[in-house]
């Protein structure tokens, strides 16, 4: 009895505290112990540290070796490290030091071997637990000689990357068919390789406590507002998270206003469209891991462009910036003026139409706005299904969902065909937005739309309208209206809103994001026959 | 603190000149101008600038200032403030009477059911969220909605353009009952220059304040050539007399119009061109009223009175009056002419005197 009293009392009452939960064993004790746990000047007390602290976990692997009469060893993660300029660096410690007559002394071994032996290219020295097994983590060695205090990091990476490829989710027809992966070093490398110029300027900070992700910020020094990568900077550098596992969580602590649908910085794989935002004076974020950049600040207008329109003619491309402009109106209000008008308004169709729809919703068991709501969802539910299924057997959600499914809920009368062909529609409109970030913003108030039409016709999707553009005004994104350039109305942005135009005509970049340097080219350059002096002289 | 472009301005007392307009084409409808209507839409403007430069030139005296601030600076506290009362009365009246008058509509053209509270909540609730976002919001908005504004009140004139040609003998004769008929139907119009009071709140937080009253005229002679046309389509369609005798004449001139067989209800257009407006211009009224409230209290933030003011004004927007008869009858020259006059001239002549005195007085001590 008493012993079921006392483990009562252990359970509830003050003694729970007195258990022991190993609070010196807590992931944020062990961090802080790492980082102050300093590495001595003994080779045998620092391997054996290194092994207890990384729990003599597998991929830890040691290579003990003695250079001249001095005893050394190298550190390093299987799997991470390129073997070859593991065994260069030692051959160097043991052959070569023998050639040249370099002695190591002891106490200042490593500092004659990195400057008169390695040829590794770069190497930093470290002496704590942390630093050490962030350098190793990032496929560095770590070389220890017995009497000289801390390591020397040696790169010998040979990181596990896949090959650059296409982008899926942003393919054109006619851009560049090369998109980011999850490894930093490449993903700037690819920028570079189109701006070969000093002053693109990439500056770096370590953000998560446990991942330690490198995440890089790209600018072009002159270009960018100084005030705007100020402000970049100050934000990312206030970020305290544990770890970073894509941009998007970056995402979430820098945007201005957490509680909107609509995407506040813009989310790619190309660098091409990196590269280009670069230009314009904007900023792009990335992160060790992950293959989708970050641009800010970002406007509604941008993520309504696809490269293909700087591409094809002219007239093609403004056709389809006009075509999607559209079509992204028809996804968020059809449906609610589909219901609106059944509903409410009949006698605004003209009358046939009308006999038509009513006639085909002869029968149907539910009111238009459930039978809307229902298949928007199974519309919603076929998408996500086609979305997580392996590419084999995707094609078999879209015949079962599309053709069974619809079919047979007509012809059971279950639902009415007008209906299925505006969530069709809808479907089709809302698929055309190039950024997916944008169409999930539109498809989601789509729904708050519908029911604003069931419930108050017409003038409720005014209504809707109407604060979605009061919320839309008032967004900003690091300092610039997110309407821009349509509202506030900059005549000279327009060219690259919701139309195009010619390259040529392109001299000015946009006014609140490039306005430091807002000439982009010299103008009169619209091409012009017959300017060739050698044809003048034929004539 | 928060600007707005002269530009923004600009649209937005543009659209507010506008809507009544569309709605009652008072020039045509308060008194007995009949076929003559679109030289009244002429002839309103100059008295209507007159006014305008009248109570908007005294702003252009102190560009930093609302009328709030400066009226209290020129005839004293307690006195400034009971003169901006009578201007802020203004806009809660014609906002009340523009939501009012827009639910009517909607209750005849197309949601014959609905409570009058309903729909004006609505559309104050709507106005009410762009006026607590701010002034900037308001102009951003402007910016946007003011081109699809235009469109579908242009669009609305050209779709009858195929049946005009024949109409046209209605407006004959022209000026056949000499000039009385004529002035008294720009009476009423000239006076909704009252309107613009809200120039007098929103001048100091444009870019330019010293230009403000410039564009403020552009903007009344823009909103006044756009009636021009509107009152000849209107007359030719409906005919002088029974035009005169409709409520909403251009929903009654949009309603004959057949353009085919397929497009043969195209007022809903004219209706939510009107709607986009009119949240335009109750965004504004509501803005211009809290802000002017909140300086006559003495407050440091006008948003806190956004709220209480949409309930209020909601609730005023009902009680404004029993019909839409009853509206109509108000803006009969008789009625609303003294009643407009009164509220510019009053405040505005003691305004103008108590400057002229500072002047005098100051120019007699010696100060520059």
């Amino acid at each position: 009895m008493t012993s079921l009293f006392e483990r009562l009392k252990n359970l509830f009452g003050k003694n729970r505290r007195a258990l022991p939960r190993g609070a010196d064993e807590d992931i944020s004790v062990l961090q802080d112990k790492a980082a102050k746990e300093k590495l001595g000047k003994s080779l045998e007390a620092n391997l054996q540290k290194i092994k207890e602290r990384g729990g003599f976990s597998y991929d830890i692997s040691l290579r003990r070796f003695t250079a001249g009469d001095l005893p050394g060893a190298l550190v390093y993660l299987d799997g991470l490290i390129d073997r070859r300029s593991a065994e260069e660096i030692i051959r160097t410690l043991i052959i070569e030091s023998e050639k040249l007559k370099i002695t190591l002394k002891k106490g200042r071994g490593l500092e004659i071997a990195r400057e008169k032996l390695l040829t590794t290219d770069e190497t930093s020295q470290v002496d704590n637990i942390a630093d050490l097994f962030t350098g190793i983590s990032r496929g560095g060695a770590a070389l220890f000689l017995d009497g000289s205090p801390g390591a020397l990091i040696c790169d010998t990476r040979n990181p596990v990357i896949r090959p650059v490829s296409e982008p899926d989710n942003e393919t054109t027809l006619r851009g560049a068919r090369d998109g980011f992966i999850e490894n930093l070093r490449v993903n700037t490398s690819l920028i570079r390789q189109r701006l070969p110029i000093p002053q693109l300027w990439i500056e770096t900070i370590t953000l998560g406590r446990l991942s330690r992700t490198e995440v890089a910020l790209l600018y072009i020094k002159g270009l960018a507002r100084d005030k705007l990568v100020r402000e970049v900077r100050s934000r990312l550098q206030q970020i305290d998270l544990d770890a970073v596992l894509g941009t998007g969580y970056i995402e979430h602590y820098i945007e201005d206003n957490p509680y909107t649908l609509f995407p506040q910085a813009y989310r790619t794989e190309r660098p091409d469209k990196v590269t280009a935002s670069l230009l314009e004076g904007r900023v792009a974020i990335m992160a060790n891991g992950t293959p989708f950049a970050l641009i800010v600040p970002t406007e509604l207008p941008m993520f309504m462009q696809a490269p293909d329109e700087y591409f094809e003619p002219l007239p093609f491309g403004i056709f389809i910036r006009l075509l999607r402009y559209a079509a992204l109106i028809i996804s968020l209000v059809l449906p609610g003026i589909y219901v609106g008008v059944v509903t409410f308004h009949p006698e605004l169709l003209p009358t046939s139409l009308f006999l038509r729809i009513i006639s085909s919703r002869e029968g149907v068991p539910f009111p238009v706005l459930a039978e809307m709501l229902i298949l928007e969802l199974i519309f919603e539910m076929l998408r996500e299904a086609g979305l997580r299924l392996p590419p084999a057997i995707g094609p078999a959600i879209s015949i079962v969902g599309a053709l069974i499914l619809g079919d047979a809920a007509i012809r059971a009368g279950l639902v009415s065909p007008g209906v299925v062909i505006v969530v069709a529609l809808t479907a089709i409109a809302g698929f055309t937005t190039p950024a997916f970030s944008l169409s999930v913003a539109f498809r989601l108030i789509r729904f708050a739309f519908t029911i604003f039409g069931a419930t108050f016709g017409l003038f409720g999707l005014q209504f809707a309208l109407l604060l979605t553009l009061v919320h839309l005004c008032s967004l900003r994104t690091f300092g610039v209206p997110y309407l821009s350039p349509l509202a506030p109305l900059i005549l000279s942005d327009l060219k690259d809103s919701f139309i195009a135009f010619w390259w040529w005509g392109m001299r000015t970049r946009p006014k609140l994001i490039g306005g430091r340097e807002p000439l982009r080219q010299p103008s009169g350059q619209k091409p012009a026959p017959g300017q060739d002096p050698e044809e003048e002289k034929n004539n | 603190m928060e600007k707005i472009a002269n530009r923004q301005l600009y649209f937005i007392l543009f659209m507010i000149r506008c809507n009544i307009a569309v709605a009652f084409l008072p020039v045509l409808t308060t008194a007995d101008a009949l076929q003559d209507a679109w030289i009244s839409s002429m002839v309103q403007f100059f008295p209507a600038a007159l006014l305008l430069l009248f109570f908007g030139s005294l702003g252009t005296r102190f560009p930093d200032l609302t009328v709030t601030q400066y009226s209290e600076m020129l005839v004293g506290r307690w006195t400034g403030k009971a003169l901006s009362m009578v201007i802020l009365w203004i806009f809660l009246h014609m906002a009340a009477i523009e939501a009012r008058t827009y639910a009517n509509m909607l209750i005849t053209v197309l949601l014959p059911d609905t409570p009058l509270v309903f729909l004006i909540g609505t559309m104050v609730i709507a106005s009410a969220a762009a006026a607590y976002a701010g002034i900037e919001v308001i102009g951003r908005a402007a910016d946007l909605l003011f081109p699809i504004y235009l469109l579908m009140i242009i669009g609305s004139l050209l779709i009858p353009l195929p049946q005009l040609q024949t109409m046209l003998v209605n407006l004959e004769p022209v000026c056949a009952r000499g000039a009385g008929p004529i002035l008294r139907g720009a009476i009423t119009p000239a006076l909704f220059t009252v309107q613009y009071l809200v120039l007098t709140i929103l001048a100091p937080s444009t870019n330019e304040p010293k230009r403000a009253l410039r564009t403020a005229v552009w903007a009344l002679a823009g909103g006044s050539a756009i009636l021009i046309p509107i009152a000849i389509v209107t007359v030719a369609i409906l005919g002088p007399v029974r035009g005169a005798q409709t409520v909403f004449p251009i929903f009654g001139m949009v309603r004959v119009i057949t353009l085919s067989e397929f497009i043969d209800r195209i007022e809903a257009l004219a209706v939510f061109a009107w709607g986009l407006g009119l949240f335009v211009e109750v965004a504004i009224y509501l803005y211009c009223g809290a802000k002017g409230l909140s300086q006559v209290m003495g407050l440091g933030n006008y948003r806190p009175l956004i709220l209480p003011m949409a309930v209020i004004w909601t609730a005023f927007g009902i009680q404004v009056s029993k019909n839409v008869f009853q509206l109509l009858e108000f803006f009969k020259p008789l009625f609303f002419a003294p009643y407009a006059l009164i509220i510019i001239i009053v405040p505005f002549t003691i305004l103008w005197i108590a400057y002229f005195l500072r002047r005098l007085s100051r120019g007699r001590s010696g100060a520059p």
